[in-house]
């Protein structure tokens, strides 16, 4: 058996367990990572360079995805290559995959116990394109699976670049009448667009009904409080408060983090809205000078081993943001800046354009 | 401290109400006073550096040395120099407005000294809008010259308020004659969009770059370099927009500018740490920090100290650093090449600091730029800019006198 082989039995043998509501050792998940780490790094000569800065594998920048080709495999063997959103090839994360069998189990098991923990399927109403119209995108790759895995019936209400907020209306309207449940999946961009397109129509969907919403702005709608944006997509849907979760996820990632209220509100006990990070996942927000694990529930910048990042690197140093709270995680968003940052911005701008 | 639009307008009133005392003084007896009040606040800022320092985020040594390098400038001479060119380039017909608006940004905390002791020094009373990351100082050298001159110190007032108030805005700028804006380009749009009756002077976004030429990375003079090199990056912890964030050195390659790169963190950066310790790193910018150190390690360029990093870049992917103590340093062949990544940085482009071989050719390339407006600079000056520097290539009175 190959290296490889050997790594993807023993993370999926990891993610079948908790499946069938098995504890998984979060010290066997650590080995695992060490392990994989490793072999990660004498197969990436990019990963290999970075140093160890305390006890855990070295963690690769998210940045570096903008500006090499991380993969433990050859490039004719890529079978799906995602790219982050952005408008010049440097903005754009690339992460290559050899292999999405890892990334389909891990979406569907998380997927399942946060998002879908009381349904086997549902009508599923998608704010955000289908794979065919952006084929290079980790998000509608996933939802796309949703829809196979988890939709009774599935409605794409963004199309050709924009929300189709007519198809949106009908298709609401008809599950408001039917009395039948429905999960709105999107960016948070996508129901910005809608709350600004709905006027006074408002709805009030069937118990059971749900929102999942991912992903910053990016200038492709105004921006609003996260706070601001649960409250208003709660008055639009009339859908409560808890039913209605974040998911955190990312391209040079192949896991999933979502938002605990949902599922808390139908198996209890409620806690403080926090992520969960899947227990084949280390999530750690860690000092930015020594990038070691900050003390306690300081803020430090979040560091997510996730083993799925099988083909690639699975120590991935984000620039969020996070804390912990409870057995999670809170994402306190992306760094703002501080003063110089906000002067390099034109200088930035002016060495994009050269 | 939070003051809101009725507090502004009576402060503005009674700033304006000091206008006649102020200008019934001679130059001469003005600049004596700022003298006298620049010497009262180096003493007082030495006695609150633990103050200063969690107020301005930078260390007990740090905050010492830029308080003092910055007062130690402000001396009857040099402010009566400033004076006399400021008549003779503006013309002797000219004379002061009745009042300026000032809105300081909070990551240099001594830009606070010129934006307040120009106007005054001219005649011209000041009413300043202080960063709300920092107001310490401002608040220090107002009650400085308030305690050497009545007159003085009644024609200079601080406010503040959270940014984006618009009824705070306005009450700020609407008796103003002039209205001058340090910080972010939002922050000089929101003022901006407030100002149409009244001259407004923007000093919005902005950055430097260091330039070492062929003489400066000779092995007679790299000990010098390095020396006022690391000073200027230290400085400020690298915060301010006089800060280099990119150094040029001329005929090198990737090796000896590996050379020079590791003698700058053994020989400067590295002993500047126990002299001029860092602040600490907010965590906004440590996450900053962490993407463009990981991106140079994993490039094979980084070169880690305690509280700082390097990277070599080309002049191809010359990338900007996010400061506090992070610089990349660009070979090049020669000064043109250099040149080629500065044009295009325009207006946002502040300062150059140069060797002294080099500074000639830095100027004259600049005079001859459409497109950049900063001024050159010896090397280890960066952050002490003399009290008759231009800001954003104006002259640092400018706006502050019309014709009479």
């Amino acid at each position: 058996m190959s290296f490889r082989s050997d790594f993807k039995s023993r993370i999926e043998a990891m993610i079948a367990s908790f499946d069938r509501g098995e504890e998984v050792d979060p010290t066997l998940r650590d080995v695992l990572i060490e392990d994989l780490a490793t072999w990660q790094a004498s197969r990436i000569p990019e990963y290999s360079r970075l140093k160890r800065q305390g006890a855990w594998p070295p963690a690769l920048p998210t940045d570096v995805f903008r500006f090499r080709r991380i993969a433990a495999h050859a490039k004719e063997e890529d079978v799906r290559v995602f790219l982050s959103s952005g408008t010049t090839s440097s903005e754009r994360s690339v992460h290559a995959y050899g292999d999405l069998s890892l990334y389909d189990r891990a979406a569907r098991v998380a997927a399942r116990r946060m998002l879908f923990p009381d349904v086997d399927q549902l009508r599923l109403v998608m704010l955000a394109p289908h794979e065919k119209e952006a084929p290079d995108s980790s998000l509608e790759y996933m939802l796309t699976r949703f829809a196979e895995w988890f939709g009774a019936e599935c409605t794409w209400a963004w199309r050709q670049g924009e929300l189709d907020l007519d198809l949106l209306t009908d298709v609401l309207g008809r599950a408001e009448v039917a009395r039948e449940p429905v999960a709105l999946l999107g960016t948070s961009f996508a129901f910005v667009h809608a709350e600004d397109g709905l006027g006074q129509r408002r709805f009030e969907l069937a118990p059971g009904s749900r929102v999942m919403q991912t992903g910053g702005y990016k200038g492709r709608s105004r921006e609003v409080d996260s706070e601001v944006l649960l409250e208003a997509i709660s008055d639009r849907y009339g859908i409560a408060a808890p039913w209605i979760i974040n998911e955190f996820g990312a391209t040079e990632l192949s896991s999933q983090l979502y938002e605990t209220t949902l599922r808390e509100a139908i198996h209890g006990p409620a806690g403080t809205r926090r992520l969960w990070v899947p227990p084949w996942v280390r999530a750690t927000p860690v000092d930015p000078d020594t990038l070691r694990p900050v003390e306690g529930d300081a803020v430090g910048i979040l560091r997510i081993d996730d083993t799925a990042n099988m083909d690639s690197v699975c120590c991935i140093q984000t620039a969020d943001l996070a804390k912990r709270v409870e057995d999670g995680i809170v994402v306190l968003g992306r760094a703002p800046g501080a003063t110089p940052r906000g002067c390099s911005l034109a200088a930035d701008q002016a060495l994009g354009a050269r | 401290m939070t003051d809101d639009a009725p507090t502004i307008r009576a402060r503005a009133t009674a700033v304006l109400n000091g206008v006649h005392a102020l200008r019934a003084a001679s130059t001469e007896e003005r600049a004596a006073w700022i003298a006298e009040a620049a010497v009262a606040l180096k003493q007082r800022a030495g006695q609150a550096g633990p103050e200063l320092s969690d107020a301005t985020g930078l260390t007990v040594p740090m905050v010492d040395w830029a308080s003092r390098t910055t007062l130690d400038a402000v001396r009857q001479d040099t402010l009566l120099a400033l004076a006399r060119k400021a008549s003779l380039e503006s013309g002797q017909s000219s004379g002061p407005i009745t009042m300026l608006a000032v809105v300081l940004a909070g990551n240099v905390f001594t830009a606070s000294v010129r934006s307040i002791v120009v106007p005054l020094l001219l005649g011209v009373p000041v009413l300043v809008k202080a960063s709300s990351k920092e107001v310490t100082f401002p608040m220090m050298l107002r009650d400085a010259l308030r305690r050497t001159n009545a007159t003085l110190g009644a024609a200079i007032d601080i406010v503040a308020f959270s940014g984006g108030d618009a009824g705070c805005e306005t009450a700020l700028v609407e008796r103003a004659e002039a209205v001058s804006v340090y910080g972010s380009d939002e922050t000089v749009a929101a003022l901006a969009s407030r100002v149409d009756h009244a001259p407004l002077i923007p000093h919005g976004h902005g950055v430097s770059v260091a330039y070492c030429g062929a003489v400066a990375m000779d092995d007679a003079r790299q000990s010098d370099t390095i020396a006022n090199l690391s000073l200027d990056i230290c400085a400020y912890d690298q915060r301010g927009c006089l800060s280099p964030q990119l150094v040029f050195i001329e005929a090198a390659t990737d090796r000896t500018a590996r050379d020079f790169a590791l003698r700058l963190a053994e020989e400067g950066l590295d002993p500047m740490s126990q002299t001029l310790p860092r602040g600490p790193l907010p965590a906004s910018v440590g996450a900053e920090q962490t993407q463009w150190r990981g991106l140079a390690e994993v490039e094979g360029t980084l070169i880690r100290g305690k509280s700082f990093g390097l990277a070599i870049r080309s002049a191809q992917a010359a990338r900007w650093s996010p400061g506090y103590r992070n610089m990349s340093i660009v070979p090049v062949r020669t000064m043109a090449e250099a040149f080629s990544v500065i044009e295009p940085i325009g207006a946002a482009l502040k300062c150059i600091g140069a060797d002294l071989a080099s500074i000639p050719e830095v100027r004259a390339r600049l005079r001859e730029s459409r497109a950049l407006s900063g001024y050159a600079c010896n090397l280890g000056s960066m952050q002490t800019p003399a009290l008759d520097a231009p800001a954003d290539g104006l002259p640092i009175w400018h706006g502050l006198l019309r014709p009479r």
